[in-house]
């Protein structure tokens, strides 16, 4: 079972999750069109990918933009949850040694203890997102049980996997049910709105070059995210 | 499909129609044919096949539903946080739902999208730059008054406003003879005090063309006369078009697509024809977005640029004080509190931000402006943006936005407001209207004509006698 799960299946959910989101980013790009966006991105390459870049630099800082710095809060779970969420999956050693086996890539891996304390920064800020869903009136108004189911499949690999690796229950249970809530992530992401894995570089691209190009990047002025 | 008379699917483009419509005091009649108005489902569908592409269908699809963008929203804050006023909602269940159903809704849901498409969003974008995705509700809720218009449901006065543009290529009912001699008359009047003082209908190869808002020459020609003093006072080798002199778009703020096309193309026509350096627009917002941001986007240009260069008049007024083309006399600056209203269509959408500021510090007496809070790309909607000052059946809601506007400029103290944007200058003046706070507002042309120091050459002569 872990033999198959961690090798054929793996290949599978692999080849979906990167299939799928070449399938976004080549759906999303192929889909622009300049006049309809009315945003001239071929004329003007320069300005498009300054204001494409500036555009996605300021929100992946933390507390970068405007919206982030008045939002104090919110700007902390979310990079709480996001910075757990790239790094340990992408560099924990336990993966690590599982591409070294299975795939052959020797692949570089954070200190476990660096792991651990990311991955419960994570999941705690991934509650603190939930109570904000409930709490806060217009959250709560655009929140859907899509948004929750959203929400579950997200956590799920981060709690499994901090149980498992905390050896806090019966451990072969944990890391088989951390391995499949991982790969149910995986397969998720791009058919779902969790696709922002790459969507999120794409409109933020798309808005850096409509300002860069159109709306005012163009007079000198960089927009102060 | 039942339609009505006054109110179907049809643009208005006729004289008859106009007629018809304005003859409907209030849109009583028009908007009670409203009610049994039937959706084409299969245009709707046919309109979404055509328009609805990969960037607006992402914006749709990705929305986390996080909520950052409700305090955003100056209509969320200013009515009391109603969640239903909060940006990801207002367009997920308008235009969200229209593209979930593919096009199956009934004329209840219509009714409900035209109260929000228009009484819910000024279209300032404030939103996208609040969004961690980048996602602009503005423009989603521009793209949903252009389905809304297609199938009839659009404002009384913005189809008027629409049909004004078809017949008239104007926002009003200003014939290309009523601007020439408006043009006339005026140069006429002012020309005891400014000797020499002309406008220049339809010169060939001038440095500028100069283009405005109908409502300049129908309701306060004045404007127009403060133009031309101020090119006067510059030396400016200037003129303006008989046609294709009205920059400004109803048409955008009624979601007509088509007519959005028209309009920008007579503009661009005059240019082609009259060869212009460049354009100047007067201080309008929604103008200048209309004809110099959008406008080439609709007529086609695969550069997104007009013909000729194109600026603001802002952009002019600060090259004029930067290069001493118009001089200041330092005594007559500016010498009481002060502040300035960020009009959203040039300032966060065209970049314009330092420059209004730049003027301030040619006018203003050192220490005297105050900034509003916040300010220039972050600053608010004047509260009438995007088509909502002129909306007899929204006027509360509208005055309830502008409490925003008013409370910003009480927090700076200020008793003056310059405003060089016609919309924003419409709602300062009927917010101190509707609220009395004592403030006093004013475009830019009168007051520089004021403090600009008059050359003796072009001082009226003495009477020799």
């Amino acid at each position: 079972m872990y033999e198959f799960i961690t090798g054929p299946l793996l290949w599978v959910v692999f080849a979906v999750f990167l299939g799928g989101l070449a399938y976004r980013v080549v759906w999303y790009v192929k889909g622009l069109n300049w006049q309809l966006d009315r945003v001239a991105y071929s004329a003007f390459p320069a300005a498009g990918a300054k204001g494409a870049a500036r555009s996605i630099f300021y929100w992946l800082v933390p507390f970068g933009t405007r919206s982030w710095r008045v939002k104090p809060g919110f700007t902390a779970i979310f990079f709480g949850f996001h910075i757990g969420a790239v790094l340990v999956p992408l560099f924990l050693a336990g993966h690590a040694v599982l591409l070294k086996e299975r795939f052959g890539l020797a692949w570089p891996a954070i200190p476990q203890g660096l792991a651990d304390w990311l991955t419960a920064v994570a999941v705690v800020s991934l509650v603190c997102i939930a109570v904000r869903r409930i709490s806060l009136p217009e959250v709560r108004i655009v929140t859907t049980w899509y948004d929750w189911l959203l929400l579950v499949i997200a956590g799920l690999p981060f709690v499994t996997g901090f149980v498992a690796v905390m050896h806090w229950g019966d451990y072969q249970f944990w890391i088989m049910a951390h391995i499949l809530t991982g790969e149910l992530l995986l397969v998720s992401i791009p058919f779902t709105k969790l696709y922002h894995v790459v969507g999120f570089f794409l409109t933020r691209a798309q808005l850096g070059m409509d300002f860069g190009i159109k709306r005012g990047g163009r007079k000198g002025r960089n927009m102060p995210w | 499909m039942p339609e009505g008379k006054l109110c179907n699917k049809q643009p208005v483009t006729t004289k008859e129609q106009l007629d018809a419509l304005l003859a409907d005091t209030r849109g009583r009649i028009y908007y009670e044919e409203m009610k049994s108005l039937e959706v084409d489902k299969e245009k709707l569908r046919n309109s979404l096949k055509a328009s609805l592409k990969s960037r607006t269908k992402t914006w749709l699809d990705m929305c986390a539903h996080c909520g950052l963008c409700a305090d955003s929203c100056f209509l969320y804050t200013v009515n009391g946080r109603d969640p239903k006023q909060v940006p990801a909602y207002k367009i997920q269940s308008t235009l969200g739902e229209i593209v979930k159903r593919n096009g199956d809704v009934d004329n209840a849901f219509m009714l409900m999208a035209m109260e929000t498409a228009w009484s819910k969003c000024t279209c300032c974008n404030r939103c996208g730059m609040y969004c961690p995705y980048g996602i602009d509700m503005g423009i989603m809720f521009g793209y949903l008054r252009g389905l809304l218009f297609s199938q009839g449901f659009v404002p009384w006065e913005l189809k008027i406003g629409s049909g004004m543009h078809r017949i008239f290529h104007a926002q009003m009912d200003v014939t290309t003879e009523d601007w020439v001699e408006t043009c006339e008359w005026m140069a006429e009047e002012n020309s005891e005090e400014w000797p020499g003082l002309e406008i220049p209908v339809d010169k060939e190869g001038a440095d500028i063309m100069y283009t405005c808002n109908a409502r300049e020459p129908k309701h306060y020609p004045e404007d127009l006369a403060e133009a031309a003093i101020l090119f006067h006072l510059a030396g400016e080798n200037w003129t303006v078009p008989s046609e294709g002199w009205e920059q400004t778009s109803l048409t955008m703020f009624a979601g007509d697509w088509e007519g959005c096309k028209q309009q920008v193309l007579n503009v661009y026509s005059a240019i082609e024809r009259l060869k212009p350096k460049r354009v100047i627009g007067t201080e309008c917002g929604h103008a200048h977005r209309g004809t110099v941001v959008e406008g080439p986007y609709w007529a086609g240009r695969p550069d997104g640029q007009p013909p000729a260069p194109y600026i603001h008049y802002v952009e002019w007024l600060a090259e004029a004080l930067r290069t001493g083309k118009i001089k200041i006399d330092p005594a007559k600056r500016i010498k009481e509190p002060v502040t300035l209203q960020d009009s959203c269509n040039y300032v966060r959408n065209h970049g314009l931000a330092l420059i209004t500021r730049e003027i301030m510090s040619y006018i203003v007496e050192p220490g005297y402006f105050i900034e509003m809070t916040p300010n220039m790309e972050h600053n608010y909607c004047c509260g009438g943006g995007g088509g909502f000052n002129g909306v007899g059946l929204y006027r509360p809601q509208r005055n309830m936005a502008l409490r925003k506007k008013r409370d910003q400029i009480l927090a700076t103290g200020a008793k003056l407001v310059i405003a060089p944007c016609h919309n924003c200058w419409d709602a300062i003046r009927d917010l101190e209207e509707e609220y009395k706070i004592g403030i006093r507002w004013s475009f830019l042309k009168p007051l520089v004509i004021k403090m600009a120091i008059v050359p003796d050459h072009l001082k009226p002569k003495e009477d020799e006698e």
